[in-house]
């Protein structure tokens, strides 16, 4: 398989590039390992981001059975952030004034029960109907609903002045920000939740072929269901507490991957955390070289791509009468 | 079958499924042994592919379901789907598998959650698909197949499963003459290996041909069980279909290629049912 050859190669040219761009002038010696550093760190939470948003896209659009689904486009990472929001207000409100230190632990507890709560009721909702524009439309009210919540989390914050930046910065989403901590919390995290996808692959595919053949063949659909949207909720927590609320990477990369990779979930998966890796680093070092006054957020930059992908894939699903 | 050990047959008592309060099926009782093919026969509605779900586990019933003296229920869905297969009438797979990898779905309930295909998997596989007559369409995409040849890639699915009961939901409907043939020439190579068949069928004349007894359903209830013979007979038939059976009314079709072994096919005896 010449598929992995080429995603290392570019993971390669994509972490070169992500280290030696940017405005900071690495010539100077003093400044060159802060640099350096920072590079690193943003480096790191863009590829962690990135594989776990592609892994979560993978395993969400087996789990509804339809290719348009994404974590960003059914609300979870909508739900993830703002559960962090809430993490973060609730940390801080506690906390004793003076210095606010951000908790890298409290966060992603915040964004798992943010990601499930949202996945939960989309899976309620499976019972009602499977149709698919209804379950997009779903997780777009889902996806308002959150915002606006975050909106309200976000006005109450400001009457602290330290608290309103740190909420403001966290609901942007930016990889730029990140640091040791936050990483040495999230890498883990992502880490165990692929490898549990990855496990959970051979049973996603059966369920492509829909509950009631998936359970003649043996599957546990009500396990497959919950203990996928358990993992998906993991991964995204893990990509949003590192910055990663970013739209579109679930969507773009699996459906990317397809025509090389297949669509059986056990060779689809670690194909797409590499890929989603080096997308999203791509992604950062785009936003990274557009010119402009100050940084454009790593998010414009997926939406700018992953929209229009998203409205060809669902004309030619229609056209092709494959789903709806 | 593959090996030739674990010839089950499979045994309900008083099965009954009440679907969103109405009741569907009331107190069905059939027997269905190794070697034969069991027809569920009866109208639209009449409950057979309720009846089939239910065996399969599929659905929530009253009742008990044994294979070889054990509870269905009390089975992991695992350990049932090891003994019983479920072939449904279309499958609901859109994503752009192979046929191959369709196929390799059914050995499901004998692997680990590790991706790797053992010796055995690769031998079910390949003698599934040749058995179902699949295996020139092996690496194409299955939703691009005519409906005949996903019905036996289905089939072949459901054999690479190596369940020694398998339950079929009207396999010829949607089918043309000569793929409804080849499917009910392959239902007889089953039996014939000492599967337990049970299949739902709309044609009377394909259950006078490839099966060996039958059960009539209307509304839930069932009205004639017996030899297949016996149950597609005028007084049976006239009561729960409202027509008048009646002899040489049809042509029917032999197998044109070479026939298999145990191939009960050929409708040649011309029995069909005309309206009154």
């Amino acid at each position: 398989m010449r598929l992995y050859p080429l995603l290392f190669l570019l993971l390669l040219v994509a972490g070169a590039l992500a280290v030696l761009v940017g405005s900071g002038d690495l010539t100077d010696p003093e400044l060159r390992d802060t640099f350096l550093k920072l590079r690193g760190y943003r480096l790191a939470a863009a590829f962690l981001a990135g594989a776990a948003l592609a892994v979560g896209g993978v395993v969400v659009q087996g789990l509804f059975r339809n290719p348009l689904a994404s974590p960003s486009v059914l609300g979870t990472t909508a739900g993830a952030s703002f559960g962090g929001q809430v993490a973060l207000l609730t940390y801080g409100l506690a906390g004793v004034g003076g210095s606010f230190v951000v908790p890298e632990m409290t966060v992603p507890i915040g964004c798992f029960i943010g990601a499930l709560v949202s996945l939960a009721v989309l899976l309620l909702f499976l019972r009602v109907t499977q149709d698919l524009l209804a379950l997009l439309l779903t997780g777009f009210v889902l996806s308002a609903l959150f915002l606006s919540l975050s909106a309200f989390v976000t006005s109450v914050a400001q009457e602290t002045w330290e608290l309103g930046r740190a909420v403001v910065s966290f609901s942007l989403g930016s990889v730029s920000g990140t640091g040791p901590r936050q990483l040495a919390f999230a890498l883990p995290l992502i880490a165990v939740a692929l490898v549990a996808c990855w496990f959970w692959g051979r049973s996603l595919d059966l369920l492509l072929s829909g509950e009631e053949e998936a359970q003649s063949m043996g599957a546990n659909v009500g396990a497959v269901r919950w203990w996928s949207a358990i993992w998906v909720s993991v991964l995204v927590a893990g990509a949003v507490s590192v910055g990663g609320n970013v739209g579109f990477v679930g969507l773009v990369v699996p459906h990317m991957l397809r025509p090389f990779a297949g669509t059986k979930h056990q060779r689809l998966i670690p194909a797409a955390a590499l890929a989603g890796g080096v997308f999203l680093v791509a992604c950062d070092i785009i936003a990274r070289v557009i010119p402009s006054r100050s940084e454009i957020p790593l998010g414009v930059v997926t939406g700018l791509i992953g929209a229009p992908l998203f409205l060809l894939l669902l004309i030619r699903l229609r056209r092709e009468r494959a789903y709806a | 079958m593959r090996n030739g050990d674990g010839h089950l047959g499979l045994r309900a008592q008083g099965v009954s499924v009440t679907l969103g309060g109405r009741s569907v099926l009331r107190d069905v009782s059939l027997e269905a042994n190794p070697g034969e093919v069991l027809a569920l026969l009866g109208p639209n509605g009449a409950g057979k592919s309720t009846l089939l779900k239910a065996l399969a586990g599929l659905l929530p019933y009253e009742g008990r379901v044994e294979i070889a003296g054990a509870d269905v229920a009390s089975l992991s869905s695992r350990a049932r789907a090891k003994r019983v297969s479920y072939v449904p009438q279309r499958s609901l797979l859109r994503s752009a598998l192979s046929v191959e990898e369709v196929v390799a779905l059914g050995r499901y309930v004998h692997g680990g959650s590790f991706g790797g295909m053992s010796k055995n998997d690769r031998d079910a596989i390949n003698h599934a698909l040749q058995t179902a007559h699949a295996d020139v369409l092996r690496d194409r995409i299955f939703t691009q197949l005519s409906v005949g040849e996903q019905q036996r890639v289905l089939l072949a699915r459901a054999l690479a499963s190596d369940a020694p009961i398998l339950l079929l939901d009207e396999p010829t409907a949607a089918l043309d003459v000569g793929e409804g043939m080849a499917v009910l020439r392959l239902i007889r190579t089953l039996a014939a290996r000492k599967h337990t068949l049970i299949v739902v069928l709309h044609d009377l004349a394909d259950a006078l041909s490839t099966t060996d007894r039958a059960l009539l359903l209307q509304e839930g209830r069932v009205v004639e069980q017996g030899s297949t013979g016996d149950v597609v007979s005028p007084k049976p038939i006239r009561a729960v279909y409202g027509v008048k059976l009646i002899e040489n009314a049809r042509i029917g079709f032999a197998p044109g290629t070479d026939a298999d072994t145990g191939t009960g096919t050929g409708t040649g005896t011309g029995t069909g049912t005309g309206t009154e």
